[in-house]
């Protein structure tokens, strides 16, 4: 598949690029509107408590309050994003259930005055028995979170495909490991924030979220709207990772405000509060089992989890779902049972955090694996190359596979990692692991139950032709998808890059696009925009097939120039034939929209995970372990990628480095901390530890060639997949560099130290 | 994030300084570089009626030799002028190595030494370098002045000597015979991290002996603290790596750490004694680095 392109798949420099780093780009936190208000909302104190009484007549009669609201002013419908459970209210009334839940806003007219009024709320409330430890969450006489959810369950998953038991029984082999996973959080650099105004009875908000869509079918549905009247214009945005896919609060909050006042309310969060809001990783206890063959071929896999879900629902069915759906992607077996408790706890509630669901899973799968090559003495390289998936392959819960280049991924990343010299040569305290990953390339099926197509793209052509505009409802949080959308709408017009243009991610405008999650944007969006760029194409060929008098079949256009194939020198530019269009015809627009083909099983929780289209790496990462004091370096990551056709090497690569980057945070150095109170005890960045510059390691990003047949040039998914393998991948190399092994995430140097010690202390009692 | 409300203060002098601070006694704080005390008034911990800032104070911000008395550091002095100060680069390396430890460039241009030390947590940076190098500090006030060594002026969780009018002016390394200094800091991430624990020492090599050493310990105690009995057992000893580990043994021995967010008081005492003996072996080896 190497046909030749004018645009896709080359590093175009980001269309937003001069903007963001001149600083000129515009944040929603930047906007400023005549009369604009400042909201804040009040939070509970506790972690879970009955609300006896609010009082806010003292905060009404401060100076520069212009509002103030509790759930009395405000509707009662509850919502949430998995619409299995909506749990949550815009402001608590009976009770909260964690330190930060909802309890009250104010309008003002400046921030000082926001926290002065928050400070005269009187709120009584009489403190309940928390749920704190989600492993005791289920237990008899455990307080409830929601008294309609027994023993604190949220989500309960038993499946089981092929015969688990009889293959166990049968296994050469059979071995069990536990492990735990923390929770982190997704630290976007800009903090959350909305900006809410009425024009009579339609409603405008600037928010800085990675699905226009979802908010405004939410906000419609929580006001009792019609869609047509909510309008979510995205401005620039700092970033999101699974963090700002649902309604925050702050919205309802300020549209409330903003209604009430009668003017513009910006509300916002700051990085304390966006840390309470969370969404971020489940913690998450997991138990595996796996029956191996002699060879180590895998038979049976059994997981049994359990995940700390907060106090809400947020996306959590679906993490739930997925953190079992997608460990059978990258090895092949046919028998699976997945278990698995999504318990509440008086805690803020979990979300998606890039590579939903699947990373910590992962590490568990992954270590495990480790564990079970070591008893059979097998090179970890070898036991996955062995069980490494093929393409037209079917997961035993039915995901159908069609690309997939796991073997040649492993293959590459043992080459250039220099595995098979490493793993012989590198002294105590040096260590070698690898382990894979893989995501979908956009889900299945939408969040919410509809049957509109999942994006859709317009493309107009200016009247002189000198410029055409890409109208998407997606969302560049960053990733790039500007810049790539409007590179696959230049190819599939036959136009250049340099003359394109933008608007994205306003609902008024823009068509639909459910937005920037499960790694949707370049395979779903960028086909709506590649049939809306050859919808244009077709037109400006016709057009030139009448000006050149030359049959249709005869022209093509690439990079802005209309061509006869067989006569050499008759050609016209892109630009007078479509302007010929304008005048001839009117506007020269180009339309397409993308829907899913029906995918996976019927089994309950099928949907979650289907794809039409799956990436698949390998990892392998090399540390250097202080062993007096458990410090980890890192000298080097390798990371081989099956993602198919790259559009944007550079912002691929861009990926693959920031999805490590995050999780290798989550391998060793982010945790969310809290009080037996229920309070974050690191709600900042100074103890809530994300990576610096300075920590990064060499970093070697690898593509195999592939070609997804599904996809529009065959592109697949890059976004998230780069984070799946990574902290199993730390896991084994720590592991091979101290031949002990840490159970439980993050894998801090005090851990790694506390192991070596003991593992010391262990062969001196053994010695003696 | 909410800022309680204060009277602004900006005296053009020292002596309108101290007259204003003893004018306003305990109401007052003094302001500096303002990345401690303006954290701790956002997160309500602090809530002064004025804060007098000392951002015109431009007599205490050079750093300077003074024949006999040796380099001498204006309190105001940031992080940055440390540890791009030629001076100190050339004549005690150390002090701009741990400088350059610390926070992110935007503190780092924002930051003070005086605000370092008056902060009085264990966990600051400066404070065991500048102990380890013998450093002793000027406290002015309205009513006079008087100087003490660095290491006197601590005396408790973030408790130090200093009452309320006084103004840290500046502190002075004196010249001295020492051969090699550093400071190692522990952190959990290669910038930005706040020391698990530090440790840093100053030595004094004649031939194969330790004529005299001195060790410090960050994040170890309470305060800021001088290991003592590891400094006695050192103390004319022949060089050797026994001497240093055993070292480290005592100075782990003597230290008081906590169970913190950044770690265990187990692993913090383990990390006082590994540091001390790699601090040890480094200025020894090293010099002032
Ligand atoms: C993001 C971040 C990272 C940080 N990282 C580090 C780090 O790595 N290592 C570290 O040690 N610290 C760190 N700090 C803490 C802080 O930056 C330093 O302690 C800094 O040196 C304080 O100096 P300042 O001038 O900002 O003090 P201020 O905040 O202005 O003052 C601190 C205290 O000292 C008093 N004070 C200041 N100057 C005088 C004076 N001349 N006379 C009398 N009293 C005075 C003030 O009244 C106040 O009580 C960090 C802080 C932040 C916000």
């Amino acid at each position: 598949m190497s046909a030749n392109y004018n645009v896709i798949g080359r590093s175009v420099p980001r269309i937003d690029g001069p903007e963001k780093v001149t600083g000129a780009a515009k944040y929603t936190g930047d906007l400023k509107f005549p009369n604009m208000l400042f909201g804040k909302i009040l939070t509970s104190p506790h972690a879970h408590a009955r609300i006896i009484s609010i009082d806010t007549s003292e905060a009404e009669k401060l100076p520069g309050v212009k509002a103030v609201i509790t759930h009395k002013d405000v509707p009662t419908l509850k919502y949430g994003l998995s619409p299995a459970r909506w749990d949550e209210n815009i402001f608590c009334s009976d009770k909260v259930r964690f330190v930060g839940d909802k309890v009250a806003a104010v309008a003002c007219l400046d921030e000082d005055t926001c926290y002065k009024a928050l400070k005269l709320i009187k709120v009584e409330f009489e403190e309940l028995p928390a749920v704190l430890d989600f492993l005791h969450a289920m237990d008899e006489g455990q307080p409830l979170v929601h008294e309609e959810y027994e023993r604190n369950i949220n989500t309960e998953i038993h499946q089981e495909f092929g015969d688990v038991e009889k293959a166990l029984a049968e296994a050469h082999h059979v071995r069990s490991d536990t492990f735990v996973g923390q929770r982190t959080y997704q630290s976007p650099i800009e903090p959350h924030s909305a900006i809410s105004m009425w024009e009579g009875e339609k409603l405008t908000i600037y928010s800085s979220t990675q699905s226009p869509h979802y908010f405004q079918h939410y906000i419609a549905r929580e006001f009792g709207m019609p869609m047509g009247d909510v309008r979510i214009i995205k401005p620039y945005l700092g970033g999101g990772f699974g963090g700002k896919l649902e309604p925050t609060g702050l919205e309802f909050a300020g549209a409330v405000l903003a209604k009430l006042t009668g003017r513009p309310v910006r509300t916002f969060y700051d990085r304390a509060e966006m840390f309470a809001h969370n969404r971020g990783r489940h913690a998450q206890h997991m138990e595996i089992t796996t029956g191996v063959d002699k060879d180590g071929k895998i038979l049976a896999v059994k997981a049994n989890f359990i995940m700390d879900g907060g106090a809400y629902t947020s996306l959590g069915i679906a993490s739930a779902y997925y953190a079992g759906a997608l460990l059978p992607m990258t090895y092949e077996f046919d028998n699976y049972q997945f278990d698995m408790f999504r318990v509440y706890t008086n805690l803020p509630a979990c979300g998606a955090q890039r590579g939903h669901g699947a990373p910590q899973p992962k590490y568990a799968f992954e270590s495990h694996l480790d564990n079970v090559a070591a008893d059979l003495g097998i090179d970890p390289m070898d036991i996955r190359i062995i069980n490494a998936r093929r393409p037209d392959t079917v997961t035993p819960n039915d995901f159908k596979v069609n690309s997939c280049k796991m073997r040649e991924c492993l293959e590459r990343a043992r080459v250039i990692s220099d595995w098979d010299e490493k793993k012989k040569n590198l002294p105590h305290g040096r260590g070698i692991g690898v382990a894979t990953g893989s995501f979908v390339t956009g889900a299945g099926y939408p969040i919410y139950r509809t049957d509109l197509p999942h994006a859709a793209a317009f493309i107009k052509v200016h009247e002189d032709g000198t410029a055409a505009t890409l109208y998407t409802g997606s969302v560049d949080l960053g990733q790039g998808s500007d810049t790539v959308l409007c590179q696959m709408a230049a190819e599939a017009m036959g136009y250049r890059y340099e003359q394109m243009k933008i608007v994205a991610a306003d609902t008024e405008i823009t068509p639909l696009d459910f937005g920037a999650y499960a790694s949707r944007q370049t395979y779903m969006s960028g086909a709506a925009v590649k049939q809306a760029g050859e919808e244009v194409r077709k037109q400006v060929l016709d057009m030139a097939s009448s000006m050149l008098n030359l049959p249709v079949d005869d022209l093509d256009c690439e990079d802005g120039i209309v061509f006869s194939k067989s006569r050499e020198g008759k050609s016209l530019t892109f630009q007078e034939v479509a302007r010929k269009h304008f005048v001839l015809k009117g506007p020269l627009l180009g339309k397409g929209a993308y829907t899913p083909p029906k995918l996976g099983g019927s089994f309950k929780g099928a949907a979650v995970g289907t794809s039409p289209a799956y990436s698949f790496g390998a990892q392998v990462g090399e540390v250097s372990i202080d062993k007096e004091t458990g410090e980890i370096t890192v000298v080097g990551i390798w990371d081989v990628h099956d993602c198919g056709k790259v559009i944007n090497p550079r912002l691929l690569h861009g990926q693959v480095h920031g999805a490590l980057y995050m999780g290798m945070g989550e391998s060793v150095w982010e945790e969310v901390l809290f009080d037996d109170k229920g309070r974050i005890k690191n709600a900042e960045l100074a103890n809530y530890r994300v990576l610096t510059a300075m920590d990064m390691p060499p970093i070697q990003s690898e593509v195999v060639d592939s070609y997804e047949p599904s996809g529009p040039w065959g592109v697949k998914e890059i976004g998230e997949g780069a984070t799946n393998p990574t902290l199993g991948m730390f896991s084994n190399a720590i592991f091979d560099a101290m031949g002990v092994r840490v159970n439980s995430l993050p894998l801090t140097y005090e851990k790694v130290w506390r192991a070596l010690k003991e593992k010391r202390e262990r062969e001196a009692a053994e010695k003696a | 994030m909410y800022m309680p409300d204060f009277e602004y203060h900006t005296p053009r002098t020292l002596s309108e300084a101290c007259a204003l601070l003893a004018e306003l006694g305990e109401k007052a704080t003094v302001l500096a570089g303002g990345t401690d005390i303006l954290h701790k008034m956002k997160v309500g911990k602090l809530a002064p009626e004025h804060l007098v800032s000392l951002k015109n104070l431009d007599e205490i911000r050079e750093i300077r030799h003074e024949a006999g008395r040796g380099i001498v550091i204006g309190a105001l002095t940031n992080h940055a002028a440390i540890y791009n100060s030629p001076l100190l680069q050339e004549r005690y390396l150390s002090l701009p190595m741990a400088a350059h430890t610390m926070a992110s460039t935007q503190i780092c241009n924002l930051g003070t030494v005086g605000g370092n030390i008056v902060n009085g947590v264990p966990s600051a940076d400066l404070p065991p370098i500048l102990i380890a190098l013998q450093a002793t500090i000027r406290l002015v006030s309205a009513s006079g002045e008087r100087s003490m060594a660095l290491e006197d002026f601590f005396c408790g969780a973030a408790e130090t000597v200093i009452a309320p009018g006084e103004l840290l002016t500046e502190i002075t390394i004196p010249d001295q015979e020492t051969t090699g200094s550093t400071y190692i800091k522990f952190g959990l991430r290669r910038s930005g991290a706040l020391a698990v624990t530090g440790v840093a020492v100053s030595v004094c090599v004649e031939g194969d002996k330790l004529r005299d050493a001195r060790i410090v310990l960050a994040s170890a105690a309470p305060t800021v603290m001088r290991a003592t009995a590891a400094e006695d057992f050192l103390r004319g000893r022949t060089i050797s790596d026994e001497a240093l580990a055993e070292a480290g043994t005592l100075a782990a021995a003597a230290s008081r750490p906590r169970d913190s967010i950044r770690g265990s008081a187990e692993y913090r005492k383990n990390l006082a004694e590994v540091l001390t003996k790699r601090a040890l072996r480094k200025a020894i080896d090293e010099g002032h680095v």
